[in-house]
Formats: C-alpha cells, structure tokens, sequence
C-alpha cells in the first residue's frame, strides 16, 4: 500500500506540482481515510523510489586508480555529450579490480572499457577455443 | 601453457583497443525462489535471454574462477522494469547485480550430433560426453506452421503395441495424449514406440525425442539405459529437466525439445516427440506464474495455461512438399489423479490434442498390460494413416472388445448365458489375452498383421484363455523364422492380398499340427 502511495506522489511530482503542496495533499486525503499512519512507511517507500530513480537517471564513471579521472573523462566527453550530460554531474569512482581503463554507467546503459574486461575476454576466448 | 596461445595471447594484446560498445542494462532489486526483479532494461523483449553479470568488483583472478555465464529468462515486462527467471544457481545471484541485455531469443543447439545425446532444458550436454561442435541454433518460442504450410495425416506412425496400432492408429503430424493414473504404464508406451522405430527403414525412420519433466534422475537414467540396449538411442535425443531442476528449467524443457525436433522436421524429416509429462510441465509454470504475482485462475494456474500447452503442441505438424514434407508426431503425457480425467489439465490436454488413449489403473491390476481402455481411447485422425492390411483385421476389433467388456459386467449377475453369449464372453477373453504385450517388446506391424489375422480366424478358440499369450508367442516366432517371405509381403504392399491370406492360413494350419497340445480347449 504504502509503495502505491509512494509512487503517488513521485508522480505527481514529476508532474511539476510542488513537493510541499503533494505531500500537504497526501497528508490531507490520508486524514480524511483514518491511515495517518501510514505516513512513515509512505517516506520510507519513497525514500527508497528515490534512490532508485537517481540510480536510473545517475551516471557513475569507475577507474582503477584516481589519477585515471582525468584521462577518463576526457575518454567519455563524447559520450557524455550524446547522452546531453555535464562532465560535473558524473559520480566518479574508484575500483582497482578494474586493472586499468574505466567503466561507465548509468541510464541503463553501461560501456565497459576496462582492462579487467578485456582480459577476462582474451582468458575466456582462449580456454574456451 | 601451449606455444600457440601464447603466442595468440601476445598478439591480442599488442591490437589491445578498449571497447566503446554500449550495453543496455538493468540492476538486480530483489531475488527470490529462482525468480528476480529487475529495475532498468526498459528495452527488454519477453523471452529475451538476461545476462547477470558476476565479476564487478571482483578481481581477475577471482572472476577466472567463475563456473560459466549465469543467464537469466525474462518473464514479465513491468512498468518500471522486468521480472525474469535464473536459468540456473539462485545463490550466484545478488541484490544491486548489474543485468545485461543479449538482445537473444531464448534458442537451443539442434543438428545430427545430438543423436544419441542427453540435454537439458537448454540444450547442453549432460551426459558427460563433451561439447557439441557443430550445431544450429532454433528458438525455443517459435509461432507454429499455418494452414497453408500443412496437409493432411497420412502416414501411420507404427507404435509396435497391437491395441494402438490396430484400434487407435497414430498418424505421423498427429497429437495423441497417452493419460491415465501414476505408474500404469503411460511412460511404457511412449518408450516401446520409441523402441519400435528400429522396425523402420533407416530412411523412413523417425528422429525421436524423449522430454523428461519433473521427473527422478534414477527413473530418466533407467530409460536411457534401456533406449540404449535397445539401439534406439542412436535415433533418440533426451532432454531432462529433473525434478531437481529449477521450475524454469521444467517449463522450458518441452519448448527445447520440440525446437530440437523442428531443425530435422525443417529439413525434411520426420520426428517423434514424448512430453513425459505435460501435468508436471503445468505445475512448474503455475509455481513460476505464482512467484511472477501473475494473477492465478482455476486450481491457481495462470489464465494462460491453455495457452501454454496448445502453442506447444500445435508445433506438431505435417509440412506440404513445398516445405519440405517433414513431421513432428506429438505424444504428450498427463498424469491424472484417481482417474480423474475431468480436471483442469487433463480437459484443457484432451481438448487440444487429436485424440487420447487412456490407461486405467483396473486393467492394470488385472494383467492387462497396456493397460489401455479401447472403449473410451480415440485417435481422431489416425484411422487415414492405417495401412489396408491392418484395417482388414483390425476392423470389427473395437467393437468386439466393446461388447465383450458390458457383458464381462453383466456375466457378474447372470448364472446361465445362452451359447452365442458365452461364445462372445470367450472370443474377448481371448482377444484381449491377445492383446497383451510385455513392456519393452513392441511388434512390427506386419507380425501383427498375421497375430491379429490368427485371433479373428479364430485361431486361438481351442487355446486355454490362460496359454494364449504363451501361444501366440510361439507363433511369431514360428512366423518370423520360417514365415518371413509372407511378413515381408505385407510390409512391403501395407495390403493383405489374397496371396498372403491363403500363405497366412497354411502357416497357421502348420503351426497347429505342430503344437497339437496348445490346442486343449474345448468351448
């Protein structure tokens, strides 16, 4: 219940309406059913809604080591900028299983040009041939 | 390590060009009981094959390690992402794992090197005899051939059991559901039909495929044993999906096996195909359907039950010339509960297929063995595809066995019979000693020509009831051994002509003279 409610309201705030006018609404129509209650779980369920659109619209750029960052980013200007994206709203990280190279993703989508790939690929094809 | 692959290895590196190929992904939100939903892959297709990536945050040589790629099946497409299935170990799943789209149908590897084989539900070897090398891939869901791409059943499917064969022929293309009670016999008859298509000529043979579902390893082990003393596995493709496996797994199964039988029946040649059984195919998709929260209908199967199993078995048909005149003959099981056929599955079974032979667990624990209940078995389409010779011995059979079995009732109350009825009661007594057959023994149709021939002559009148089986076992002997020519003849006209007739009495007269203590009874 508390997930439908949550939803609710994330919707209607990419609608455009004021977060404070929604939850105002929310609050109003939950008084009026007698599930005042139900308040907490909606924050936490939206709570939850939230993280998980931020980790959909969210663009995370891993390197194996951070003096890679710069020359990652300069790697991924063009893709960044066919997906209409800022250098400064990419989350960097730092992963050293990686090896070398970098990882993008976000926005369902994911370019994987890390050396960790390449030679678990070049490892598989050999074997496996 | 080998020289080659270093030297392989070396040269892959010094062309080292990091990859810039987009992938299209989702992330893993929860995991449970084989089933996992997936937020993202808003691009994903139904049936779209799911690869759950392991190795992030692992290091190389931890991801080395790993036991294959995991593959995932995608279920439902939901509004804010996808639920799928695990196409294997659960526990190698966890939440915040990144899913990518293949962009891949589901499809299994199908071509000649599967001969002999045994796979499971995704087409990978299990029998420990290693990897296939050259193959084709077929889709596991693929829409049936239309009207226009079939014709008609016309060529019989010789089963080798003397009551299908004579009273409920089986036509190559046709749907015949084998149903009755647990441990009757249904897996038997599929098996000795199996068996009994090394009686074909090798060009006329059909490809067989057995799909095991839900069913113990030690029972498919004993199967695939027996097919291979046999010399029918060398025809046979086994797929097992056990009952060990995920309900995924024993979903799938019966669309592998018969997107296996469509690579042969495409190029031209006819296959045969056992779904052993259909019951347990439906409840892996109910439990499926249930963990995917899809809404649940009679008995808690999907809405889509029905259509689960009729998509599947109209996959079996008879192509026209023009494509290339291949079959798939389908012999789906179901397995009933006391009896009862009326259940949700078993009607929704019946109704799609041409027709049902039905095991009763009463003959069955009378020694009737099949135990197959003539009175209520039909095969709708079968009777176009029997041969002339069979149809001239077996025409009035049905009937007779019909009548036989109300008086056999009706003998439970009635102390004096007149003598025409005690005769009838006598005859079917007879005609159905006849009619027994032990497992794993199926007879050429041409054998059961003359043994059919021989009990409608009323060869068998002055053998005790209780010798008759021991009787006409002698006499195929007799018939295969001295008789062949005359056997040989029916074969190969499929007609009784008048010829054989006479040759068929003179033997049987022989056969008499010869074993004049076979011969006691006295009506």
């Amino acid at each position: 219940m508390e997930n439908a409610y949550a939803q609710a309201l994330m919707r209607m705030m990419s609608r455009g309406m004021n977060p404070k006018d929604a939850v105002a609404a929310l609050h109003t129509l939950l008084v009026r059913l007698g599930r005042e209650s139900l308040l907490p779980k909606i924050g936490r369920a939206f709570g939850r809604l939230a993280e998980r659109e931020g980790g959909r619209t969210g663009i995370t750029l891993t390197v194996a080591r951070h003096k890679d960052t710069h020359a990652a980013q300069h790697a991924i200007k063009d893709i960044l900028s066919k997906m209409k994206t800022d250098t400064d709203e990419v989350v960097v990280r730092t992963d050293d299983s990686l090896i070398g190279g970098w990882r993008l993703e976000g926005r369902e989508r994911l370019i994987d040009a890390s050396f960790k790939k390449y030679l678990l690929s070049l490892y598989n094809r050999a074997t496996q041939s | 390590m080998h020289n080659s692959i270093v030297e392989k290895i070396i040269k892959e590196i010094e062309h080292f060009a990091p990859s810039r190929e987009s992938e299209h992904v989702g992330r893993v939100t929860s995991v449970g009981d084989g089933v996992v939903a997936i937020d993202g892959l808003s691009g994903a297709v139904m049936s779209e094959i799911i690869l759950f990536e392991e190795d992030k945050g692992k290091k190389l040589t931890d991801a080395m390690k790993d036991r294959g790629e995991l593959y995932g099946l995608v279920l439902n497409l939901e509004e804010d992402g996808v639920r799928a299935t695990i196409l294997g170990d659960t526990s190698r799943v966890s939440e915040g794992m990144t899913v990518k789209s293949t962009g891949r149908i589901l499809s299994v590897p199908s071509g000649d090197e599967l001969l002999g084989r045994v796979v499971n539900a995704l087409g990978e070897p299990i029998d420990g005899r290693g990897p296939f090398k050259k193959t084709t891939m077929m889709p596991v869901e693929r829409q049936a051939s239309g009207v226009i791409d079939r014709r008609s059943v016309s060529v019989p499917l010789q089963t080798g059991i003397k009551a299908i064969d004579s009273m409920i022929p089986i036509g190559r293309g046709q749907r015949e559901l084998i149903i009755g009670d647990r441990s009757i016999g249904k897996t038997t008859v599929a098996i000795d039909t199996i068996i009994n298509q090394r009686n074909e000529p090798e060009e006329r043979r059909p490809i067989c495929i057995y799909v095991a579902i839900g069913q113990k390893e030690s029972k498919t082990a004993r199967i695939v044993e027996q097919l291979r003393r046999e010399r029918a596995l060398e025809y046979t493709i086994v797929v097992d999906a056990p009952a060990s496996a995920p309900a995924a797994l024993q979903f799938l199964a019966p669309f592998s096996g018969v997107a296996i039988g469509e690579y042969f029946m495409d190029a031209g040649r006819d296959v045969l195909i056992v779904y052993d059984d259909l019951s347990k195919q439906a409840v892996a998709y109910r439990e499926l359907s249930l963990l995917l929260r899809r809404p649940p209908g009679r008995e808690a199967y999907p809405g889509d039950i029905f259509y689960l199993h009729s998509r599947l078995l109209e996959r079996a048909a008879r192509l026209s010339e023009a494509k290339g005149g291949g079959s798939i003959t389908a012999l789906p099981i179901i397995e009933t509960q006391d009896g009862d056929v009326s259940a949700y599955i078993p009607t929704n079974v019946i109704s799609i297929t041409d027709g049902q032979i039905f095991l009763i667990a009463e003959l069955f624990n009378k020694g009737v063995r099949p135990a197959i209940d003539v009175g209520i078995s039909v095969s709708r389409v079968g009777s176009s595809a029997q041969t002339k010779a069979m149809k001239s011995v077996a025409g009035g059979l049905k009937l007779e066995l019909a009548q036989f079995r109300e008086l056999e009732a009706f003998m439970q109350f009635a102390q004096d019979l007149d003598k025409a009825t005690a005769d009838r009661i006598e005859s079917g007594r007879r005609m159905v000693e006849v009619l027994k057959q032990k497992n794993g023994a199926p007879l050429p149709v041409e054998m059961q020509v003359a043994v059919l021939y021989a009990a409608g002559h009323k060869f068998f009148a002055d053998v005790p009831a209780n010798k008759v089986t021991a009787v006409e076992a002698q006499l195929v002997e007799y018939l295969d051994g001295q008789n062949a020519k005359i056997l040989t003849e029916i074969r190969r006209s499929g007609t009784l002509s008048d010829d054989s007739k006479k040759g068929l009495e003179k033997v049987l007269e022989e056969f008499r003279l010869a074993h004049p203590e076979s011969f006691t009874n006295k009506i």
